[in-house]
């Protein structure tokens, strides 16, 4: 069987277009660059455990709330450089998805969903009760200046987007390998077909608990990132919404494809933006224009399920692909 | 007294919970599909019982008005949202998430359009009946001729309720359309008909757990209002405590679960608010993964 | 092939992306970032909606009815004031979003009165206005550590500190109800700390202390609440939490029966909110309270009926409360300060006022504030006062006799501060 490629070079291009792309737009962009790239991060981790492992998480703030209170942690009363905040956020979070895991294994459908939302109400206010979580005001987690060397007029958001962009694209190489390797088989044979899985051979609650470790370890990189572009790891930060936020995102990119991605986490971001221009066109009342933005983002969760339930991405292909197949029959 | 006031703000607000349990159990008795619009549902019933209340003045007719409302709405979403969905996304691996992603965008669509037609600022719901504590050897009960009610009327519902799902046909049809939608239309049941039905029975139910969360706190209520955010998550946890398969767990989830948040919150702390219903829910789980009085998985092939 | 496709789909993605990013890309900088030759634009971020906004939605009103009075009137130097106001629900990270939006999309002057704790942190460290230069004027919010120059350079209080009113109530308590079980109600936060801090600092003692975790207040909650100040038969209750929580409080104490002497925190104590969600106003008469502007109802007083004037015209039949009150006072300051500026209105000019002037700024309070080259502290204390019979708070015996201290171990000394007279027609001199 021919290996398939990593698609390196691809993700380095993308690394150089982002490059080049810093540094043409305002800061305003620039910062919400950052926030497309953690978006990314979140989401595809979603799409890791929801779309190839069949587990619905609709608690995944939680998760990423882990990553950010470790990462803050062991920054500030450890001591530790940056880099290092980061590693620790992805190994405490996977920790934590590992035992979220076990947990689950129990539960299927409805009554894992219940948990996982109760995890996402429950667990960032944890904060208030242990003096070292920081409470509803958070954490401070200052992520320092960007290097001198890069000059002056480097501002503070900038860095922000190199550090997520880069991060989103390494992660982003790793999940996509991973999903096309023997895991992200196996996933999807336990999602298809849970008792044929495992008559092949699968342990499919083993697996399930590896799907929710991994997309829990790169859930908390994308948890500290969006500290970092906040400065501060409070409760607030996790709301509900965000776990639905998410997971909209997750519909739009399509939940099983990766490609969507970026997709997604673009249109997440742009929302607000869209509304409020929407809003101001049609010369809008107050309560039209702070609530738009929530009602275009549920009707597009909504519209995005019913007509192009596996992601626009995925839709494409499945045309291309059925266009290929009937153009090779002709030709038998 | 701490310990009695304790107990009946718990089986007070459990008994609200119950009644969003039940909603929920409605619908996945229906449809086996878990509705997470249904708190949206129930805020939308209890602004049409508001309006009813504007201009006949009377509770005692709001609330017929919005369990009417209620129902009528949540047959229309069954009839087109529903439908749309099984037809275009009953396959792949989409399948089983859809149903969950689609009733979560529309509790998104209903609070921001609410939020449009009435705006988000407070509104106010009086109490049909008093909600002044019960004074008992001079000392007041936090129990209330309203909160009495309030659990008289979760009592008739779930008695209702159970015996049209136990021994009426139509309710052996409700069974049948969920758990073997091919058979029961063989056997001539209109299973499309019987579906909307039962969202149109957790509509209703829904309406009652809106306007009695509403009335018995001081009467306010919003969008955004803690309330209905209570509303989705604690009923939801209630009803998957209780065993989504049963009515009767329902009510028992709803008791549970607002008996030990109560206890929780005083006598270990109030600031607990928000873990205590995900940490209840652990320990049940962790005791009864199917809840208590839920059918063992796996039994499905 | 699926190779080619996946490329061509990142390009497209990258390509989407430059063209949407490039597409708005920024005119040149402006001479001072949000001031021009006609106007003058400065940015609020607050609960407008949501659990929290419960009375404080009315501020940015109060504010525009005063800055539309005085545009009216030639503005500042020939400038008019504009003020931009963005909904964050009380969350800080909404705070952060939407003051970036203020800071870098509507590029105000300088960021006024923003409200929360939570938030104005949240925004201190991420935004940074402090390293930017940029004024965060007058913040709606008591917490003492704002008051850190090294911490919050460009930040400027106006507001009492929660300890300098904890001590405030401590040493009430001292002198009227010693020997007394008292209770507290606080909020599970930098807010509530700040309080416990300056209680602690006044020596008092609690018989019991129920937190309540930000966002879960609620009637409900309050039954909660009572049953344990019941079952430590506090003597006085001390209520110092927002506004919906001492509403949700009050009116569940009426319908339990429930009524020891209680304590008002100003943040949330305007009656006239309370009194709107359905609390009667016998609930409040005789309750404590405390503030550092006049009583909403002094029409004697010159402020007041200013005030009152003018917003009842900008907003008529909306009632003239607490936080019409405080937010219509910001605002004055706000026009004293820029106007101390001059007219060659810069950020650093604003800031040097303030540093320099801010102390002898007029206002309707009726104690001091402490601005100076080393201070940012705003106003040092409060007066005390009973809800009358109507739930509205007045000075007991009709004078007002006020308090003043500091945010660390200071005493509580009785303000001998005499309020100048209001500059003529209520426009900055």
């Amino acid at each position: 069987m021919k290996k398939e490629s990593t698609h390196l070079p691809l993700f380095i291009l993308g690394g150089v277009i982002l490059y080049f792309l810093s540094g043409m737009v305002d800061e305003l962009r620039v910062y919400q660059g950052a926030s497309i790239a953690v978006y990314v991060i979140a989401i595809s981790s979603l799409i890791l455990l929801t779309g190839y492992s069949g587990q619905v998480s609709l608690g995944h703030g939680a998760l990423l709330a882990i990553g950010a209170y470790s990462a803050a942690i062991s920054k500030n009363e450890l001591g530790f450089p940056v880099l290092a905040s980061f590693i620790v956020a992805v190994i405490i979070t996977a920790a934590g998805g590992a035992l979220l895991g076990a947990a689950a294994a129990r539960l299927s459908g409805p009554y894992l969903a219940g948990t996982t939302l109760a995890l996402a109400v429950g667990l960032p206010s944890l904060a208030n009760q242990f003096e070292i979580l920081g409470g509803e005001q958070g954490l401070l987690f200052d992520v320092g200046f960007p290097p001198l060397s890069l000059g002056e007029d480097f501002t503070q958001y900038k860095w922000f987007f190199w550090i997520a962009g880069l991060a989103a694209l390494i992660s982003m190489w790793l999940v996509n390998n991973i999903l096309k390797s023997r895991y992200g088989r196996t996933w999807r044979a336990g999602r298809a077909n849970d008792v044929a899985a495992q008559l092949a051979g699968i342990n499919t609650g083993r697996s399930k608990v590896l799907a929710f470790t991994i997309s829990a370890g790169i859930a908390g990189l994308s948890g500290a990132l969006l500290s970092m572009t906040i400065g501060t790891v409070s409760p607030s930060a996790f709301p509900l919404a965000l776990s639905f936020s998410l997971l909209t995102g997750a519909v739009l990119a399509g939940i099983t494809t990766l490609g969507g991605v970026i997709l997604g986490a673009f249109v997440l971001v742009a929302i607000p933006e869209v509304a409020d221009v929407i809003a101001h066109r049609l010369g809008a009342s107050e309560g039209v224009t702070t609530n738009l933005p929530g009602l275009i983002v549920s009707g597009l969760l909504i519209l995005t399920v019913l007509f192009v339930p596996n992601g626009p991405v995925e839709q494409h292909r499945a045309r291309k692909a059925k266009h290929e197949a009937l153009l090779g029959s002709k030709h038998k | 007294m701490q310990l009695l006031n304790t107990l009946l703000i718990g089986i007070t607000a459990g008994s609200i919970y119950a009644l969003m349990a039940i909603a929920f159990v409605l619908v996945w008795r229906s449809t086996r599909v878990v509705n997470f619009a249904q708190a949206g549902m129930a805020l939308l019933s209890t602004y049409f019982g508001y309006e009813a209340v504007s201009r006949i003045g009377s509770f005692w007719v709001a609330l017929p008005v919005a369990m009417i409302g209620g129902a009528i709405f949540a047959a229309l979403v069954e009839l087109i949202l529903m439908r749309m969905l099984v037809k275009h996304a009953s396959s792949g691996p989409i399948a089983g998430v859809a149903p969950i992603i689609a009733t979560l965008g529309l509790l998104g669509v209903i609070r921001a359009v609410i939020s449009m037609i009435w705006g988000g600022q407070d509104l106010r719901i009086v109490a049909p009946i008093s909600n002044n504590g019960f004074t008992i050897n001079g000392s007041t009960l936090v129990f209330s001729p309203l909160k009495l009610l309030i659990l008289v009327v979760v009592v008739i519902l779930l008695i209702l309720l159970s015996v049209l799902f136990q021994k009426t046909n139509l309710g052996l049809a409700l069974r049948a359309s969920a758990h073997a939608p091919e058979i029961a239309r063989l056997s001539g049941v209109r299973v499309d008909a019987v579906r909307t039905l039962g969202w149109a029975l957790a509509g209703a139910a829904g309406a009652v757990a809106g306007l009695f969360q509403t009335v018995n706190g001081n009467g306010n209520f919003s969008p955004d209002s803690i309330e209905f955010s209570l509303l989705l998550v604690s009923g939801f946890i209630a009803a998957v405590i209780g065993g989504l398969d049963s009515l009767l767990g329902a009510v028992l989830g709803g008791l549970f679960l607002g008996i030990s948040i109560s206890f929780v919150l005083i006598y270990v702390s109030s600031g607990l608010f928000f873990i205590a219903p995900f940490v209840i829910l652990l320990v049940v789980l962790f005791v009864r993964p199917q809840g208590i009085i839920g059918v063992k998985a796996g039994r499905r092939a | 092939m699926k190779a080619l496709n996946r490329r061509k789909l990142i390009t497209a993605s990258a390509v989407l992306a430059i063209v949407g990013l490039a597409a708005t890309a920024i005119p040149a900088q402006a001479k001072e970032v949000g001031v021009s030759s006609t106007e003058i634009k400065l940015g609020m971020t607050l609960p407008m909606t949501g659990t929290a906004s419960l009375g404080y939605n009315k501020i940015p009103g109060a504010a525009k009815a005063y800055f539309d009075y005085l545009n009216a009137n030639g503005g500042i130097n020939g400038r008019k004031v504009t003020l931009v106001v963005k909904d964050d629900r009380y969350v800080p990270t909404e705070a952060v979003a939407k003051t970036n939006e203020l800071i870098l999309k509507d590029k105000v002057m300088a960021l006024l009165a923003p409200l929360g704790t939570a938030n104005v942190k949240a925004v201190a460290s991420s935004v940074n206005p402090g390293r930017r230069g940029i004024p965060v004027l007058f913040v709606n919010t008591g917490f003492s550590g704002f008051a850190d120059k090294k911490k919050y350079p460009t930040t400027y209080t106006v507001l009492p500190s929660y300890v300098m009113e904890a001590k405030i109530m401590g040493q009430y308590i001292k002198e009227n109800f010693a020997g007394k079980k008292i209770g507290l109600l606080y909020q599970d936060d930098d807010f509530g700390t700040d309080a416990l801090a300056g209680f602690k600092t006044a020596g008092v003692n609690f018989a019991v202390r129920v937190p309540y975790a930000s966002g879960s207040q609620s009637a409900t909650a309050a039954a909660g609440w009572i049953t344990k100040f019941k079952a430590a038969e506090a003597d006085v209750v001390i209520l110092f939490g927002v506004s919906s929580a001492t509403s949700a409080m009050l009116g569940t104490a009426a319908q339990l029966k429930y009524a020891p002497q209680w304590m008002l925190g100003s943040v949330g104590g305007d009656a006239t909110t309370i009194r709107a969600t359905g609390v009667p106003a016998a609930v409040l008469t005789n309750a404590i309270g405390f503030s550092p502007v006049p009583a909403t109802t002094d029409m004697k007083d010159e402020y007041v009926k200013f005030f009152s004037d003018i917003y009842a015209k900008a907003v008529p039949g909306s009632p003239f409360d607490l936080n019409v009150l405080l937010g219509m006072n910001t605002a004055f300051m706000t026009a004293q300060a820029l106007k101390a500026a001059g007219p060659n209105l810069t950020r650093k000019s604003l800031i040097n006022a303030i540093n320099t002037k801010g102390a002898t700024f007029a206002n309707s309070a009726l104690v001091p504030a402490a601005y100076s080259r080393t201070s940012q502290v705003g106003l040092t204390g409060y007066w005390v006062g009973r809800y009358s019979s109507t739930g509205d708070l007045a000075p007991v015996g009709g004078s007002y006799v006020a308090y003043t201290t500091d945010s660390g171990s200071g005493a509580v000394v009785k303000s001998t501060y005499k309020r100048p007279a209001m500059p003529a027609k209520g426009l900055p001199n």
